[in-house]
């Protein structure tokens, strides 16, 4: 009987969880397991926590590997250190269990810091974003206010559907919409759009010109929906790592290693935050 | 990235599905017939104890089952969670499929007319004679059905193993569908669920076949 | 002696089916037992073959202890014991209760072998022999459900025989075929009797019934009304609740 009180425990604090309420159990106790009598020196295992589903910030490559600006730049992180690099590819909904369970060290994966910011541990900000509206060229949606009345399709749990929801941010906007669609995917979204069953796609402008690219006659509102910073989040406490991975990162930045990994990803070149002190 | 190399990425995927299908089916298959023979037991809390598991298991989405497994250590205990995922996708599998088939096997025991085993009774078989002698091989062929669709179910089940983003082919579809901006993986990925369940129905249908010698 | 059944009582919750019985079965003797439908004689047959616990009384087959009441509590041999009883009696039910997975020769040949752990090879040849004598020489290799009732009987009493038991029950056996496949089970029976088969046969056939047997007992309400020669039963019966049901039988 134990067994299934347990499991009825487990699953309401899952579900709990997964509800995006604040009931995150702030697990001092695996922090410490997890972070304990580590060295930080060569050899040390990084597990670079992410999502394959986010290009071009971490996703597959054109060889079905590994690949994206986030893990490009972890793993330059690790080769800085001399640490091992392991990937942990998670599902977007079960991140913070993962974060707090120590199957992975950092949540690095296009991860918006704003409004999370008591969240987790946070590094420095490395790079930019904007979510911006997605239309069909040719549409009479001209302005943020043009949205009232229309369809709009988002992404489960990303921070343009988080801004959609927040009563601080674009809320009030999306009261005005028609509905908000919310789909598995952003691919899935887009073929929305295209089919005319949604009449707008709130997105990261990263990744809506990601979508856009070899397509014609889809462009951004001029109005910006919002804008938000990506760093890499922690687990609450573990400032040791949190230093050592900002410390490679602006060195990194300082050798041209960030820039250089950041010419390989053009639709996301411009966003990215960091300048070496030469150039300030 | 090019057609041959989505469909090699992909392989692997199919391999992991094919993998956790077989291993749920070899772990689930058997011990569905132990939850059986624990709901049927003479021992009330035993048996009460198993409708409970059954309940639950049947009563809730595998997909939260799944998360609990894999999670439940650290957020119960506090146990510090490896990156293995497999484990925790058997256990919640196996135990959710067995809970099922449990429910199978019991139909298709509850069905058996008592003559069976009154008859065998006579002829002096013991009790685990008359049930593997006489008893299961009718019990097979009456629930053979059932579990056909079980097993079709369990193929196109395994995509529920991204929420633990285990990289079966469902995941891997997902993922090259984001990053190409493209929905042939999902077409891939559907080909590939329809012909694993033909050839499952094309084998049950063996079976079944092999079986209709008597009625 | 081959079964001793005395003071027997059985009840299904409130209801008494079986309220006092005595039966007595000698070696070589045919008995048939008839009476209305919810009169206890099927019980009665449930009961001697262990189908059904007793509430009271004693079951003795050749001698050996079945089962025993002392106190008004009913106790039942050991299961080594029960064991080694049950190999003295054979039953051959209504519904036949063939295993439908199985040939017909291994249907017959199966307890034998797997149960007795007797020589297969010898098994066969007997079991072989058995079909022979049923008329379904050619029906080994097939399945119960390509065989009419009738064959799928006669098969039943094939399978009970292979065990050879030294008293074989009859629980209605032609209750479920039709008339013209009812004979031939008769006639399979009713050579049995000639060869001093010890039998007791529950049936609603009494001109077989009288033909057959060398004991009748008539049975109604839980009681054994009366029995005797079938001569002097079917043509002279003494009580009242005989005559009545045996009119009603010819009407």
């Amino acid at each position: 009987m134990k067994k299934f009180i347990c499991g009825i425990l487990a699953i309401s604090s899952i579900a709990l969880l997964l509800s995006g309420c604040s009931a995150k159990p702030d697990a001092p106790a695996s922090s410490d397991a997890a972070t304990e009598a580590r060295d930080f020196g060569e050899g040390m295992v990084f597990k670079h926590g992410f999502d394959l589903d986010y290009p071009p910030y971490s996703h597959l490559d054109d060889n079905g590997e590994v690949g994206g600006f986030d893990v490009e730049l972890a793993q330059a992180v690790c080769d800085y250190y001399g640490w091992k690099y392991e990937a942990v590819p998670f599902n977007w909904d079960a991140k913070d269990a993962e974060l707090n369970a120590g199957s992975c060290d950092c949540i690095w994966s296009g991860f918006t810091r704003n409004g999370r910011e008591d969240d987790y541990c946070w590094s420095i900000d490395y790079s930019d974003n904007t979510q911006m509206i997605l239309v069909p060229a040719d549409s009479d949606i001209k302005t943020l206010a043009d949205l009232s009345g229309k369809v709009v399709g988002v992404q489960t749990a990303t921070s343009a559907y988080d801004l959609l929801q927040d009563e601080e941010g674009q809320k009030p906007l999306c009261d005005t919409f028609a509905s908000l669609e919310v789909f598995e995917t952003y691919t899935i979204a887009f073929t929305a759009l295209k089919s005319g069953a949604i009449d707008a796609i709130a997105i990261d402008v990263t990744t809506g010109q990601f979508l856009m690219n070899g397509e014609e006659g889809y462009a951004f509102l001029d109005e910006v929906l919002g804008s938000e910073q990506y760093a890499i989040g922690f687990r609450k406490g573990d400032t040791e790592l949190r230093d050592k991975v900002n410390e490679a990162l602006t060195a990194l930045v300082e050798d041209g290693t960030y820039a250089e990994i950041g010419e390989k990803y053009p639709d996301i070149k411009d966003f990215l935050c960091l300048k070496p002190s030469s150039e300030q | 990235m090019t057609f041959s190399t989505m469909l090699l990425t992909m392989g692997e995927g199919m391999l992991l599905t094919i993998l956790l299908f077989a291993l749920t089916l070899i772990g689930s298959m058997p011990l569905g017939m132990v939850v059986m023979f624990m709901e049927k037991s003479r021992i009330k809390p035993i048996a009460w104890l198993t409708k409970v598991y059954i309940a639950i298991m049947r009563g809730t989405p595998l997909m939260l089952q799944l998360l609990v497994w894999r999670f439940g250590p650290y957020y119960l205990f506090g146990i510090s969670i490896g990156s293995a995922k497999l484990p925790a996708l058997l256990i919640g599998f196996i135990l959710n499929y067995a809970a099922y088939f449990a429910e199978i096997y019991r139909s298709g025991m509850d069905s058996m007319p008592v003559g069976q085993y009154e008859a065998a009774g006579i002829l002096g078989y013991t009790k685990i004679q008359t049930f593997f002698k006489i008893i299961l091989p009718q019990v097979i062929k009456r629930v053979l059905p059932s579990v056909t669709n079980e097993v079709i179910t369990l193929v196109k089940d395994t995509s529920l193993a991204s929420v633990l983003a285990y990289a079966e082919v469902f995941s891997i579809a997902k993922q090259i569908s984001a990053s190409q901006t493209s929905f042939i993986p999902f077409v891939i990925a559907g080909v590939f669920y329809f012909v694993a369940n033909f050839i499952v129905a094309f084998i049950m249908e063996r079976i079944e076949k092999s079986m209709q010698y008597y009625k | 002696m081959v079964l001793e059944m005395t003071n027997i009582r059985k009840h299904f919750g409130d209801l008494e089916v079986l309220k006092d019985i005595e039966l007595k079965v000698d070696n070589g003797e045919v008995v048939s037992i008839i009476g209305p439908s919810g009169s206890g004689k099927s019980t009665l047959l449930r009961c001697a073959t262990f189908l059904e616990r007793i509430d009271g009384g004693e079951i003795k087959y050749l001698d050996k202890t079945a089962a025993s009441t002392k106190d008004n509590t009913v106790v039942y041999a050991g299961k080594k014991q029960l064991k080694e009883i049950k190999k003295s009696f054979g039953l051959v039910f209504q519904q036949f209760n063939l295993f439908p997975h199985y040939s017909v020769l291994k249907n017959v040949m199966d307890a034998p072998v797997s149960v007795l752990g007797r020589n297969k090879d010898e098994v066969e040849k007997e079991a072989r022999e058995l079909l022979d004598k049923m008329g379904l020489r050619d029906k080994a290799d097939s399945y119960p459900c390509e065989l009419s009732g009738g064959q799928q009987q006669r098969v039943a009493i094939a399978r009970a025989l292979a065990m050879k038991p030294d008293i074989l029950f009859f629980d209605e056996p032609t209750s479920a075929l039709d008339p013209e496949l009812t004979l031939e089970v008769l006639r399979i029976i009713k050579q049995l009797a000639e060869e001093k088969m010890t039998m007791v046969i529950v049936t609603h056939e009494m001109s077989f019934a009288r033909a057959v047997s060398n004991r009748v007992i008539f049975m109604d309400g839980g009681y054994i009304v009366e029995q005797g020669d079938p001569e002097e039963v079917f043509g002279n019966p003494k009580q009242e609740r005989t005559k009545q049901f045996l009119k009603n039988y010819e009407g």
